[in-house]
């Protein structure tokens, strides 16, 4: 997987039309910085030895350098990470906070006022386009009331309060949209926890119908929800990639989008991989704490 | 990396496959005139599906909503009050009124012109990228369940691949090799969303493949080709109808994201995505530039995942947990 994975992410270079070095240099450029570039890039040898090379680099953690400034392409994305794992993290949290409460209170009273709210308002929440909702957000809560700065990025440890003021809109915005699939997740998960014998039992040996939710009701609903944040989790850095670019947070997806307007094609190389890298690490993570919430499968 | 819907290359248990559409799977009040259904299936009938569909109210609006943005799309030029790039650099950023509905841009541009001519771009990406995910992705999904095996393993790992990249990413580095454009961007995007139409078909197509109708054609002597056109496809469909409804929103939200980081549809043709763009940088002074276009889009993206819920209901009843919503 993690081979084909990197084929793919070798390949997108391979596919640029023309000399990806010229490309990249533009018209004025002198001899000695191209033929500098061409050898670092390894683009002079035979494509099976530039994959091996590539990627025996990319296990050493060596991702080339940029075409544009010179510099490592790890440093450059090592640089970023932070901004975007801190965007990630921040949504998903957003994101369960929306879905938890909202789909189980939805399933607890199928097909009452809430229900259908809570059904509207995750439709809503899967359709709106999510750089628009973020324009919204910044005329409303940045420019109309003035309550939050319209974008840019502090790191926590120079100005907490900073930070948390400039997190608050883009961990909205990319939030809400995975918030709306779990809520739904949420919901079906808890309906079908809720129609299960044993909390029938539960539910006929008289116990409180709190400790029937929280114990026998919601751990079995647990799982899926762990399965669907997981996968939430990893489609929530694709979004990222807008969101970072309309709120001028300076991450990955702004660096993959500078790097595709500069033609700067390792950097995007790099960026393009350590998505994927993050997306399977994603899945693994999941299977395994999978296995672990359910004594069922780990016993299989 | 398994979903509900999905069990996964190289498990194949169809028993635990969400069976196919038979006679005894539609919901009550559908009618059913060929009772003995063990060797016919019974195939979608469309009369009845959109007899059901209409019954829905959401759905229905959904549905006329797209028909609607088809024929506001068509008509484009028109329905258009002023060209799309008509400069009137006497009535820059206009506020709405009865002149112009939506207001004026930086470059007095009619903002309503625009979103109405924006329509046919969204419509024709969406449709065009969907036709390219649907087509391939069917195909691959069709020849990976149906064979299964080797066959299965290699193309479902393939995909996996494919689906571990980002959408967004991923059409953003395919328009990063080919160019941005339009044309290249409806075919990054209809790259993307093979995948996602290859899992649905084959998991679809282990539910059928063993069904008794299946194994009688194929007794009597069907080739394959028959047996996949005419039995499988047929009754393997009704998650593909719903899955192509659902990926419709993606791509024209898909094309709206691409544009408007530059990559998509080029200036200084209108798209709902570049408008939203363009908007951007005078959301204070002149909001309408920005949030006409995204309600344009909001409406049609919301349309059709509505009528897409609305076909999972009357087509596929089973799956209406275990597949709502999944937006990459």
């Amino acid at each position: 997987m993690l081979i084909g994975v990197s084929i793919i992410v070798f390949a997108l270079i391979q596919f640029v039309p023309g000399d990806p070095v010229r490309l990249a240099l533009g018209t004025r450029f002198s001899q000695e910085t191209y033929d500098a570039l061409l050898e670092r890039s390894g683009l002079d040898q035979p494509v099976l030895q530039q994959y091996f090379t590539w990627s025996g680099r990319a296990l050493t953690g060596d991702l080339g350098v940029s075409f544009r400034s010179g510099e490592p392409v790890t440093a450059l994305i090592l640089e970023r990470l932070p901004a975007t794992l801190t965007l990630a993290l921040a949504a998903i949290l957003v994101a369960l906070l929306i879905a938890v409460p909202l789909g189980t209170l939805s399933a607890l009273r199928p097909r009452s006022l809430v229900d259908r709210g809570a059904t509207v308002l995750s439709q809503i929440g899967i359709s709106v386009p999510d750089f628009w909702m973020g324009i919204v957000f910044i005329l409303v809560f940045a420019g109309t009331l003035g309550w939050l700065p319209s974008g840019g990025y502090v790191p926590l440890t120079e100005d907490p309060w900073g930070w948390l003021q400039r997190l608050i809109m883009p961990a909205i915005v990319t939030g809400v949209v995975s918030g709306s699939v779990i809520t739904r997740f949420v919901r079906s998960s808890v309906l079908e926890a809720l129609g299960q014998d044993h909390v029938r039992t539960a539910q006929a040996k008289g116990l409180p119908a709190r400790q029937v939710l929280s114990w026998h009701v919601l751990r079995n609903a647990l799982l899926p929800l762990v399965t669907v944040t997981g996968v939430q989790l990893a489609y929530l850095l694709s979004g990222v990639v807008v969101v970072e670019i309309v709120f001028a947070w300076p991450g990955l997806g702004q660096l993959a989008l500078q790097a595709v307007q500069a033609r700067d094609y390792p950097v995007l190389q790099g960026a393009v991989l350590l998505f994927a890298l993050v997306f399977l690490l994603v899945n693994l993570v999941v299977d395994l704490l999978y296995s672990r919430l359910d004594p069922r499968i780990a016993r299989r | 990396m398994t979903t509900p819907a999905d069990p996964g290359p190289g498990r194949t248990v169809p028993s635990t496959q969400p069976a196919p559409q038979t006679v005894t799977d539609r919901p009550p009040g559908a009618g059913s005139d060929t009772a003995a259904g063990t060797l016919r299936p019974a195939r979608p009938r469309w009369r009845e599906t959109l007899g059901l569909l209409a019954r829905n109210p959401t759905a229905l609006i959904a549905a006329l909503v797209v028909l609607g943005m088809i024929v506001v799309a068509l008509l484009d030029e028109q329905l258009a009050p002023e060209g799309p790039n008509e400069i009137d650099v006497g009535a820059r950023l206009q506020p709405p009124s009865p002149d112009h509905p939506f207001g004026t841009d930086d470059l007095g541009r009619d903002v309503f012109s625009r979103v109405i001519l924006g329509a046919a771009v969204s419509l024709r990406v969406g449709l065009i990228a969907v036709s390219i995910s649907l087509v391939v992705g069917t195909l691959i999904g069709l020849l990976a369940g149906f064979y299964g095996k080797w066959v299965d393993d290699v193309l479902m790992r393939l995909m996996d691949m494919l689906f571990a990249f980002p959408a967004v990413l991923l059409a953003i580095s395919i328009v990063a090799i080919l160019g941005p454009g339009l044309t290249n961007t409806t075919i990054a995007i209809g790259i993307v969303y093979i995948p996602i139409f290859a899992r649905v078909t084959r998991s679809s197509v282990l539910g059928v493949r063993e069904e008794v109708y299946v194994r009688a054609a194929r007794s009597v002597g069907s080739s394959d080709v028959r047996l996949l056109a005419r039995h499988v496809l047929p009754n393997a469909a009704p998650p593909i109808i719903v899955q192509t409804s659902v990926s419709l929103a993606f791509a024209v939200l898909s094309e709206a994201a691409l544009s408007f980081l530059g990559l998509g549809t080029q200036p200084p043709d209108p798209s709902w995505g570049l408008m939203l763009s363009e908007g951007r940088g005078y959301i204070e002074l002149a909001w309408w530039i920005a949030v006409f276009p995204g309600l344009a889009i909001f409406l049609l993206v919301l349309s059709f995942n509505l009528l897409g819920d609305g076909l999972r209901d009357v087509l596929d009843p089973r799956q209406r947990t275990a597949m709502s919503g999944g937006r990459q």
